[in-house]
């Protein structure tokens, strides 16, 4: 489980990371709230190709066309068959469905935006929107922080298997089973955190200075077309 | 050597604290799948989430953490892509409890309590599309979605079901703080944590 990437990444489309921000938020409002018929019916389904597509310029190929996959057959099941559908299975599929086709679409762009932005290059960008210290500080903490807390909870979890702590190892229940792997990953997440405090405060982590940044970010071209799109989706959303 | 103000180290145990509430979030998040549990996410993340949260709270006794954590959480929701509602509830709800724990000087068992089931609520906000998805279906319904899959919809989303669940939030929270304090004192006192 790894949020944001840690070394560079290679993408057809250098974006900038505010530019993704926007554009996930364009996606987000569009696609959770509001309607499937009558004009949205149209624009919904063009947006939701623009995580596909950006997903395919991030070289996240099998995630874009299971996307595409999955969506198209919610896009069609809530559209047309939904009506149709009686009975209990049925009606869990169309309410999957229907779900589908407005969170997958937000959870892919921010897919996207995390499987294509180094940590750095979005700490510059929130730096670069005026964010507080407040804000960006604990955010860069739980990106570093979320690989760490796996590792470590892989770790406690070949423990406590070896131990016979595991469901239908016989030994302790449910309770137990869950007790045993989350106390432990919380001592040392909290240990480690402890260290990692005092290593970024002797960096100067909380000091009076400015921090600087190693990555350079900036708008191109592509942010601005970027801009453009989600601004006239937004205007049709609004509009019509 | 105490003071008031929220300084880096502070920054850094919201961001690792985040992190685990985040984690209980998501295996909360995981039982939800099933959909007549979704209803019971508030609850479930009530209760897990209480064993970071007091152990969060003891650590960090300034004013403005708790906020902060719920400010974080929401933004995090929004990066896996829920609702931006949960931003402003994150926000919102943070506050709220933070004050309610002020209050009581972030020593006060009871109002420790009330203000981490309040701070709770603030996962309303990724569900609340729920029921703004539901009005749009009863546009809609007159067109195509005819049936049993709108009945079953509107079943699940009646407009008594919102304090309902924000009611479960608050159970959850309760439950969920006195079970964190149990752990607390069961585990993280012994080990010197705290």
């Amino acid at each position: 489980m790894q949020l944001f990437q840690g070394g560079s990444v290679h993408t057809f489309l250098k974006i900038d990371p505010r530019t993704k921000l926007f554009l996930l938020l364009v996606v987000n409002i569009i696609m959770i709230n509001g309607s499937t018929a009558g004009a949205a019916a149209i624009y919904k389904p063009i947006l939701a190709c623009l995580p596909f597509v950006l997903l395919l310029t991030g070289k996240r190929i099998v995630a874009a066309f299971v996307y595409g996959i999955i969506f198209a057959m919610a896009w069609v099941t809530d559209q047309y068959l939904s009506g149709y559908l009686s009975g209990g299975i049925n009606i869990v599929i169309a309410l999957v469905s229907g779900l589908s086709t407005r969170w997958l679409p937000c959870g892919m762009m921010g897919y996207y935006l995390m499987a294509t932005t180094r940590v750095s290059e979005f700490v510059a960008g929130m730096e670069k929107m005026h964010v507080s210290q407040k804000i960006v500080i604990p955010l860069s903490v739980m990106f570093r922080f979320f690989p760490t807390v796996s590792e470590e909870s892989g770790a406690i979890n070949n423990a406590m298997r070896m131990r016979g702590i595991r469901v239908g190892g016989g030994k302790g229940g449910v309770i137990a089973i869950f007790e045993y792997r989350i106390i432990p990953l919380i001592m040392s997440t909290v240990k480690i955190g402890d260290e990692l405090s005092a290593a970024a405060l002797t960096r100067g982590l909380g000091g009076e200075v400015k921090r600087t940044n190693f990555c350079s970010i900036g708008f191109g071209m592509w942010d601005i077309l970027m801009f453009l799109l989600g601004t006239v989706f937004i205007a049709l959303y609004f509009l019509l | 050597m105490k003071t008031n103000k929220i300084d880096a180290k502070d920054l850094i145990n919201v961001g690792i604290f985040t992190v685990l509430y985040f984690i209980m979030f998501f295996i909360s998040g995981m039982l939800g799948y099933i959909p007549i549990f979704a209803l019971l996410i508030p609850l479930l993340i009530g209760i897990l989430g209480g064993i970071p949260f007091m152990l969060f709270v003891t650590k960090t006794n300034k004013f403005g953490c708790v906020t902060l954590m719920g400010t974080i959480a929401g933004i995090l929701c929004f990066l896996v892509g829920q609702s931006w509602i949960s931003i402003p509830f994150g926000i919102v709800f943070g506050f709220l409890g933070d004050i309610i724990m002020k209050t009581g000087d972030y020593k006060s068992w009871g109002k420790t309590v009330i203000g981490y089931a309040v701070f709770t609520d603030w996962v309303i906000g990724s569900m609340l599309p729920m029921w703004i998805m539901r009005d749009v279906f009863f546009e809609q319904s007159s067109k195509q979605v005819s049936g049993e899959y709108l009945d079953a919809l509107m079943g699940y989303t009646q407009n008594w079901m919102l304090p309902v669940v924000m009611v479960l939030g608050l159970v959850g929270g309760i439950i969920g703080a006195y079970l964190g304090r149990a752990v607390l004192k069961k585990h993280f006192e012994r080990a010197g944590i705290v």
